[in-house]
């Protein structure tokens, strides 16, 4: 027996929190962006990001990329706060009491209306101890320079960040594909850090993605 | 907001509207009092709709997991609220808004095409016995958009 005044007594039906139609607000008068808890929210132009990029290579050479990475790892740490806050606020639970499937939903969801693309989480190498991040459409891959290589350091930080505080354990993200390079997708490798680690040359040996993979699959066995 | 009246207060910047435009957002105008009354019908008896509908899915399916039909009578719960919004809005696209990328992703994860599917029959046959022949007509279409955005594009694998 199933009672329907007990589900309807629920906080809340699952729904759609982070729908870019209600999701994003705006107050013209105050020339302010606004999400739907009042919380603000920063619209960055292509030009922009198109500066960023070039300012930071100007003043700090092949360190901009560090400094990138770094920019992603702080701005993931408050992001991941601040969904945090939200999650719990809107279906009255925290992240680690909410199924996978509506994590990942939501983290989709939240991506693609902050602009920055598509989201998809691959889980087959979840065994090997790694997850696939495949995103596409990226607004920083689009402005970024020719950097001859995977260029999405900001997106690599907030993963980095973002995950190693879902986890509590040290987590690093690296990028073995990208947009820039032609490529249909901006894949990220998301493991352990001292995993991870080595295969960073071999990104620079612009070796693919499936080869980096199972590299890193075999030297952990 | 009908995307299509939308469209018409946008040319009434520029020009007064045309007989045959005035029709079209007179007729919307007259069925708006009909969608608010089918809307309220749908509020007021939610519960009344649902249950048996609840009842009849556990009979169908004895031997499943009460948490998955449980989930799934949660879907339909907010579905029938957001075919009643966009009914009101005779709006189909604001469906698509909220169903896709959503609720989908829920049905191609945990495999429950066929409990959806059996749902939507039952919920359907219950709100055509509540509502009239003139009010039933409104919300029957977004159901039905709902069930081909939910199941028709998540085969089970």
């Amino acid at each position: 027996m199933i009672s329907i005044s007990n589900l309807l007594k629920e906080q809340q039906l699952p729904g759609n929190y982070f729908a870019y139609d209600v999701y994003v607000k705006g107050d013209l008068e105050l020339g302010l962006l606004e999400n739907r808890r009042g919380d603000r929210l920063l619209a960055l132009p292509e030009t922009l990001i198109s500066a960023i990029y070039s300012g930071l290579e100007h003043e700090t050479g092949s360190a901009a990329r560090l400094v990138l990475f770094n920019c992603g790892k702080w701005w993931g740490k408050n992001f991941y706060v601040r969904f945090c806050e939200e999650i719990s606020d809107y279906y009255g639970k925290t992240i680690s009491q909410m199924e996978m499937v509506q994590f990942i939903q939501c983290f989709q969801q939240f991506w693609k209306t902050m602009g920055w693309g598509s989201f998809e989480l691959n889980q087959d190498h979840y065994q090997d101890g790694f997850l696939i991040i495949i995103a596409k459409n990226s607004p920083y891959a689009d402005q970024a320079p020719k950097w001859n290589r995977p260029v999405c350091f900001l997106e690599a930080g907030i993963l980095t960040s973002f995950f190693s505080q879902l986890t509590g354990r040290d987590l690093l993200c690296l990028q073995t594909t990208c947009e820039s390079l032609g490529s249909d997708s901006n894949r990220f490798i998301l493991g352990l850090s001292d995993r991870i680690k080595p295969a960073e040359p071999w990104i620079l040996e612009a070796q693919d993605h499936e080869t980096i993979l199972k590299n890193l699959c075999k030297s952990s066995q | 907001m009908h995307p299509e009246i939308a469209r018409l207060l946008d040319q009434a910047e520029q020009r007064y509207l045309q007989t045959n435009e005035l029709e079209l957002f007179r007729r919307y105008a007259v069925s708006l009092a009909r969608r608010m009354e089918t809307y309220e019908i749908l509020r007021d008896k939610e519960e009344q709709i649902f249950q048996p509908v609840a009842d009849r899915l556990v009979a169908a399916f004895p031997d499943e997991r009460q948490d998955l039909l449980e989930r799934a009578l949660k879907h339909w719960l907010l579905i029938s609220r957001y075919c009643g919004t966009a009914m009101l809005l005779s709006d189909p696209d604001f469906l698509a808004l909220r169903l896709n990328d959503w609720m989908t992703g829920f049905v191609q994860t945990h495999q429950t095409q066929s409990i959806e599917r059996t749902l939507y029959d039952l919920l359907l046959q219950g709100i055509k016995a509540e509502l009239s022949d003139k009010h039933f007509p409104l919300i029957q279409p977004l159901f039905e958009k709902a069930k081909a955005m939910l199941l028709e594009e998540t085969k089970p694998q």
